[in-house]
């Protein structure tokens, strides 16, 4: 459940460290971002030398939020953090490596570069 | 009851006789994972692989590379790699393996539909990636997949392309 205003980590190696949700895409009025939904978001922190720097509007794809996920085989997962990676406009990852685990529900969603790009997909 | 089948196998794991080698096992396990591919008509998927290979290679892709990745990643089988040198010749070669899968295996892709500086094409069992020279480098997919097996494409020659 992301809204406006939460602050995520970032599970690429772009250069941004950490985001803030500024806004959720979808319908007008959306109030929350599940994983696998994109998100403008604000760079809040950055390291240094990097091509992205602090108080930069990016968009970002959610991959592990706190809020659990069901499937419909009755699984849940939890992750322990809010994490999402930093996209460009056409849907390619900043980034050129993912870090932690994400979850099998990008594939679904069109985000197969992001997944192709991960170490371990639950 | 149990005791006669405790005293004919004992305490051992029991191993079935009708076990299949190893390949054959893999083939059964994709096709209850994701029954996509028509297998009466596909003898195996790695055809299918060098055979969008080959069609990539028709339209003049550089430096294709056909990975076998099942024993890495759970969710796919194989991956092909590609460089393309402009937008138009990623569209080319997009939509001729999209023709010859939709043709041959009534198969639809996921993925991007307008050509991208990385376009990937999901078919479920096999996943292509088309690159710009640039954006090869820059992801460097190969290293990443660097433990797989790499598939010998029949007849081709020519040399790997380097940025």
């Amino acid at each position: 459940m992301i809204q406006p205003q939460t602050h995520l980590n970032v599970a690429d190696n772009s250069g941004a460290r950490e985001l803030m949700c500024i806004r959720v895409i979808g319908a007008s009025n959306r109030r929350y971002a599940h994983i696998g939904d994109v998100i403008v978001a604000v760079i809040k922190e950055a390291v240094p030398n990097t091509p992205l720097e602090r108080s930069e509007v990016i968009r970002a794809v959610i991959v592990r939020t706190r809020k659990e996920l069901k499937r419909d085989n009755g699984m849940i997962i939890r992750y322990d953090d809010n994490a999402a990676v930093v996209i460009d406009q056409e849907g390619n990852p900043k980034g050129t490596r993912i870090f932690g685990a994400i979850a099998r529900e990008l594939r679904q969603l069109n985000f197969t570069k992001i997944v192709s790009l991960a170490p371990e997909v639950l | 009851m149990f005791d006669d089948l405790m005293k004919k196998y004992g305490e051992v794991v029991f191993r079935k006789n009708d076990r299949k080698s190893p390949s054959a096992e893999l083939d059964d396990d994709a096709e209850s994972l994701s029954c996509k591919f028509i297998y009466s008509q596909v003898p195996a998927i790695s055809v299918v692989a060098v055979e969008m290979a080959k069609v990539a290679s028709d339209v003049k892709a550089a430096d294709i590379r056909v990975l076998f990745v099942k024993p890495l990643v759970y969710w796919t089988r194989f991956f092909i790699i590609a460089t393309a040198f402009s937008r138009p010749q990623i569209d080319a070669i997009g939509s001729r393996i999209r023709d010859l899968a939709e043709k041959k295996y009534g198969k639809v892709p996921s993925g991007d539909a307008k050509p991208n500086s990385w376009t990937l094409l999901d078919f479920g069992d096999v996943v292509v990636h088309i690159f710009l020279p640039q954006q090869r480098a820059f992801y460097n997919l190969e290293e990443f997949y660097g433990n797989a097996t790499l598939i010998e494409l029949p007849s081709e020659t020519q040399p790997p392309f380097h940025t």
